[in-house]
């Protein structure tokens, strides 16, 4: 197992053997709205590699990219898991609070930084993407 | 929450089942590190913009969780169980110490309140970001701070 975690109640366990595509960070308004305020950060995982257990709820929106979003959450504590896009069913996107401590993983992208609010604070050190970044491994 | 005319301010969450009005102006903002925290924001801060708490009425249909935070006070998070949008925390004991902490995203209006400081760092991970402006308090507002 490269990565485990689980939600703050326990309900919802997940273990995922492999590492991800790519790992962003998104300030689009929806992510504010179920994020907490701030950004989501996400680790995107090849869905074979994901194995996930407990109840879990689910939400569906039109994303700011305009692809249906998959937004899950635990079914009891109400903590973002995991998000999926309908023209990425290949990818699940793991929000990084949902992991073990200690995964090392980061950010290494942020995008829609157009719908950041004046006191977001981002990491200038990282690519940033004003909408909706090149798929993974897209070539120039 | 009690009985305001004409609001100030107004929120949702992001399908609309969850509504709130602010019948005052908000008394601070700060971003919170601490782990309860990192789960509910998806690996971020939560930002949170600090209400008294008469002043806001939610309307809709909202879930409640209570925790024991790593303050040691019991925690009430609200959020929308339709859409799953993290609403607000309050502090329910003891009980009338502490403002209401309303999601910045939830806000009409998320630039309403910047953030003023940054609470319980010793939590954040290595990546995180700080504005360096700004307090930095390793556990919660009054604790140590990192300089």
């Amino acid at each position: 197992m490269t990565y485990s975690g689980s939600c703050s109640c326990g309900g919802v366990t997940v273990s995922i053997e492999g590492e991800p595509a790519a790992v962003r960070q998104c300030w689009c308004r929806q992510c504010q709205k179920v994020a907490g305020g701030g950004a989501s950060n996400n680790a995107m995982f090849n869905t074979a590699d994901v194995t996930l257990s407990g109840d879990l709820a689910s939400a569906t929106w039109t994303a700011a990219s305009g692809n249906t979003l998959t937004h899950w959450r635990c079914a009891n504590c109400g903590n973002p898991v995991y998000g999926q896009s309908s023209a990425r069913p290949q990818f699940m996107t793991m929000r990084l609070g949902i992991l073990d401590p200690g995964h090392r993983l980061a950010p290494q992208a942020v995008i829609w930084t157009d719908d950041a609010p004046a006191w977001a604070v981002i990491d200038p050190a990282l690519p940033a993407f004003a909408r909706q970044p090149p798929p993974p491994g897209a070539k120039d | 929450m009690s009985e305001h005319t004409s609001p100030r301010h107004h929120g949702r969450c992001l399908c609309g089942g969850v509504t709130f009005t602010a019948a005052a102006d908000p008394i601070g903002a700060r971003m919170c590190w601490c782990r309860d925290c990192q789960y509910i924001a998806s690996g971020s801060p939560t930002v949170n913009v600090l209400f008294s708490e008469d002043a806001l009425s939610y309307s809709g249909l909202l879930t409640t969780l209570r925790l024991v935070a790593d303050s040691g006070n019991t925690v009430e998070r609200g959020f929308c169980p339709t859409c799953g949008a993290q609403m607000y925390s309050r502090t329910v004991d003891p009980a009338g110490t502490q403002p209401i902490r309303v999601r910045a995203g939830t806000l009409d209006d998320p630039s309403l309140r910047a953030p003023e400081a940054h609470i319980w760092v010793d939590s954040a991970p290595a990546w995180a970001i700080f504005n360096t402006a700004l307090p930095r308090f390793r556990q919660g507002p009054g604790s140590e701070r990192v300089d």
